[in-house]
C-alpha cells in the first residue's frame, strides 16, 4: 500500500510538468512524418512496393524503436531533473529506504514509457491508414499484426523508460543522462556488432523488430527477456549508486 | 490534522563525524536538541550545519558518530515525515511544476488529504499563488512553500535550514511566531540560520559550531552573560574590591569597569562600603553577533566572510 503510494507521488512529478507534454508532440511529428512518407514516399522505381504487402505496411508502423529511444530519453530526464532541481530531497524524506524510492521511480518511468509507446504506435498506425488513403493500397494489417505493433511498442516504451531513468539515477545530470541514453541505444550497440557479429541478434533494435512481429532472428521470448535485460541492468546500477550516495 | 503534543522527541548527536576525502566537514559534533525548545544553530558558512542536518535526515551517511530522532535513525522512523518537518533546501522545486502539485505530491506519497494541502497553503499565505509555477516564486516564497512542505503531516518535530533567507519582516515575524507556538506545544524545533538578529529573537538554546565541531551551546540568555558597565572616579581601586567579592572585572572602553559576575545593587554596595563614588552603573548585554564573534574568531578570515554576509 505504501508503495503504492509513493508510486503515485511519482506519476504526480511525471504529470505535473511540461515535459509529457513536449514529448506528445514529438509523436505527432514523428507521426505526420511518417503519414506523409507514406502517401507521397516512393521507391526508387518511382513505385510504391513498399506499402504493397501487409508485411511492408506492419514495418512501417512498427514503432517500437522509437518508443525505446524517446521513452529513454524521457526516463533519462525525468529522473536526472529531479536531482539537478534538488526535488529527490523531497523523494528520499518522504521514502528514507532509498530501494524503495527508486523502485517507485522506475515504476512510474516505465508506466509513463509504456503509455509514451502505446500512443505513439497508435499514432503511427493512424498515420499509415491515413497515408494510405492518398495511395493505391488499402490497409492490410490484420488485427493481430495491429496489436502486435502496440503491444510491442508499449513494452518498449516502458523499457525505454526504465533504462533511461537508470541512467539517469546513474549520472543524475540531464546532459550526461541523455548523453548516456544515446551512447547505450545507437552507438553501443553497433560497436558491439563490429565487434562480435553474433551480438547483433541481441541489439535494441533487432529485439523490438521480433517483439513487433516483423523479424525473425530470435525468438519471441528470448526478445522478451534480452530487451529488458538492457534496461534492467542500468536500472541496477543507477539503484546501488543511489543507495551508496550522500544526497548533496 | 491534530497536533502531537504528547510526542516528545529530541534530537542527539552523538560524536557526529563527516568526511569527504581528506577533508572533515563535521567533526566529532555532540550536543542535544530539546523538545519544547528552539534551538538555533549556528556558524560561519562551512562550518557544518547543512551536512550535520542533512545526516540527521538521512540525506548523507555519517562517518563516525550517529544523529538520531528520539532513539532512531531518520530511516527507522515508522512514519518520517510524520515525525520530522524538514526544510533542508530553499528551492528544491522543479521550476515548471506549480507551489499545489509539489505539496500534492508529498500529500500522494504519505498518504495526506488535499485539503490538508490547501490548508497549510492557507497557513503560509500562498494559496493565492498556489497554482503559478513555483520558478516565478520569489525566494520568500520558496522558503514558504518549504516552510508548508515541512508542516504538511503537523510533525513534533521540525528541522529547517535557514528558514528565514528572503522573507520579508512580516514573513519573519510569522516565521518566529509559528515556531515559538510550535515549541510551546512541546515540539522540537531545529533551525539553522546564519542571521544572528532572527536568532536572537527566536531561540531558547543555541549551538554554535565552526569548521564542523562544536564550539558552545547551551540556553541562549546564560551564553549571552549580563555584565554590568561601571563608571567612578577611583576605577583602579574599585576594581580589587570588586574582584575579592567574586566578581570578575575588564576594563572597558574609556576607563569603564565591565563586571560580571555580582549583581548591580551589590556592586553599588560594595562601592559605597569602599567609600568610592561612582559616576555611573549600568547593565550592559552583548549582543548575539559580540559573542558569535567571540565565540567563532579565525584568524583565516571566516568569521570576517560571515560577518559581511550578515552587515
Amino acid at each position: 500500500m505504501k508503495q503504492f503510494r509513493v508510486i503515485k507521488a511519482e506519476i504526480r512529478k511525471l504529470t505535473t510538468t511540461r515535459m509529457p507534454l513536449a514529448f506528445l508532440v514529438v509523436l505527432a511529428v514523428v507521426g505526420a512524418a511518417t503519414a506523409v512518407a507514406v502517401a507521397f514516399g516512393t521507391d526508387m522505381d518511382g513505385s510504391q512496393g513498399f506499402i504493397s504487402t501487409a508485411a511492408d505496411q506492419q514495418s512501417l508502423m512498427a514503432f517500437a524503436s522509437n518508443a525505446l529511444v524517446i521513452a529513454g530519453l524521457f526516463g533519462a530526464i525525468a529522473v536526472a531533473r529531479e536531482y539537478g532541481h534538488g526535488t529527490v530531497i523531497l523523494t528520499f524524506l518522504t521514502t528514507p529506504a532509498r530501494s524503495r524510492a527508486v523502485a517507485a521511480q522506475l515504476g512510474a518511468a516505465f508506466l509513463a514509457g509504456c503509455v509514451l509507446g502505446f500512443v505513439g504506435a497508435g499514432i503511427s498506425a493512424a498515420a499509415v491508414a491515413l497515408g494510405l488513403v492518398a495511395t493505391d493500397f488499402g490497409f492490410m494489417v490484420t488485427t493481430s499484426g495491429l496489436i502486435q505493433v502496440l503491444a510491442a511498442s508499449t513494452f518498449a516504451g516502458g523499457v525505454g523508460a526504465v533504462l533511461g531513468s537508470g541512467i539517469g539515477a546513474l549520472v543524475r545530470n540531464t546532459g550526461g543522462a541523455v548523453t548516456g541514453a544515446i551512447v547505450l541505444l545507437f552507438i553501443l550497440p553497433p560497436l558491439a556488432v563490429q565487434m562480435v557479429n553474433e551480438t547483433a541478434r541481441w541489439i535494441p533494435n533487432t529485439l523490438t523488430n521480433v517483439l513487433s512481429g516483423v523479424g525473425s532472428t530470435v525468438g519471441v521470448g528470448p526478445a522478451f527477456v534480452a530487451l529488458s535485460l538492457w534496461a534492467l541492468v542500468p536500472a541496477a546500477a543507477g539503484l546501488v549508486a543511489v543507495s551508496r550516495r550522500d544526497v548533496v | 490534522m491534530a497536533q502531537q503534543p504528547d510526542v516528545r522527541l529530541p534530537l542527539t548527536f552523538e560524536r557526529l563525524t563527516k568526511s569527504y576525502g581528506n577533508a572533515r566537514v563535521v567533526d566529532r559534533l555532540s550536543f542535544r536538541v530539546e523538545p519544547g525548545r528552539v534551538t538555533g544553530f549556528l556558524g560561519p558558512n562551512g562550518a557544518g550545519k547543512s551536512t550535520s542536518m542533512k545526516i540527521l535526515l538521512g540525506l548523507a551517511a555519517a562517518t563516525e558518530g550517529a544523529a538520531m530522532i528520539g532513539d532512531l535513525h531518520y530511516r527507522e522512523l515508522d512514519d518520517p515525515t510524520g515525525t520530522v518537518g524538514s526544510s533542508v533546501e530553499s528551492d528544491a522545486f522543479h521550476p515548471g511544476r506549480s507551489g499545489r502539485n509539489h505539496l500534492r505530491i508529498v500529500a500522494d506519497a504519505t498518504g495526506t488529504s488535499t485539503e490538508r494541502v490547501d490548508e497549510v497553503l492557507e497557513l503560509v499565505d500562498l494559496a493565492d499563488s498556489a497554482d503559478r509555477h513555483a520558478g516565478a516564486y520569489s525566494l520568500g516564497m520558496k522558503q514558504r512553500l518549504g516552510l508548508a512542505t515541512a508542516l504538511l503531516r503537523d510533525p513534533p518535530v521540525l528541522v529547517l535550514d535557514e528558514p528565514g533567507n528572503g522573507l520579508d519582516p512580516q514573513g519573519v515575524r510569522f516565521l518566529r511566531n509559528l515556531l515559538r507556538e510550535r515549541a510551546a506545544c512541546g515540539n522540537t524545533v531545529f533551525v539553522s540560520s546564519h542571521l544572528l538578529g532572527e536568532v536572537e529573537h527566536l531561540a531558547d538554546d543555541v549551538v554554535v559550531v565552526n569548521r564542523g565541531r562544536l564550539v558552545t551551546q547551551g540556553s541562549l540568555s546564560e551564553l549571552r552573560q549580563t555584565a554590568s558597565v561601571v563608571r567612578a572616579a577611583a576605577a583602579r581601586d574599585l576594581s580589587p574590591v570588586l574582584e575579592a567579592a567574586g566578581a570578575s572585572v575588564e576594563e572597558g572602553e574609556k576607563g569603564a569597569l565591565v563586571v560580571r559576575g555580582l549583581p548591580l545593587a551589590e556592586i553599588g554596595d560594595r562601592a559605597f562600603d569602599a567609600g568610592i563614588a561612582l559616576h555611573e552603573l549600568s547593565r550592559h548585554r552583548d549582543s548575539l553577533e559580540d559573542k558569535f564573534f567571540a565565540w567563532t574568531n579565525d584568524t583565516d578570515g571566516r568569521a570576517q566572510g560571515f560577518a559581511e554576509e550578515t552587515s
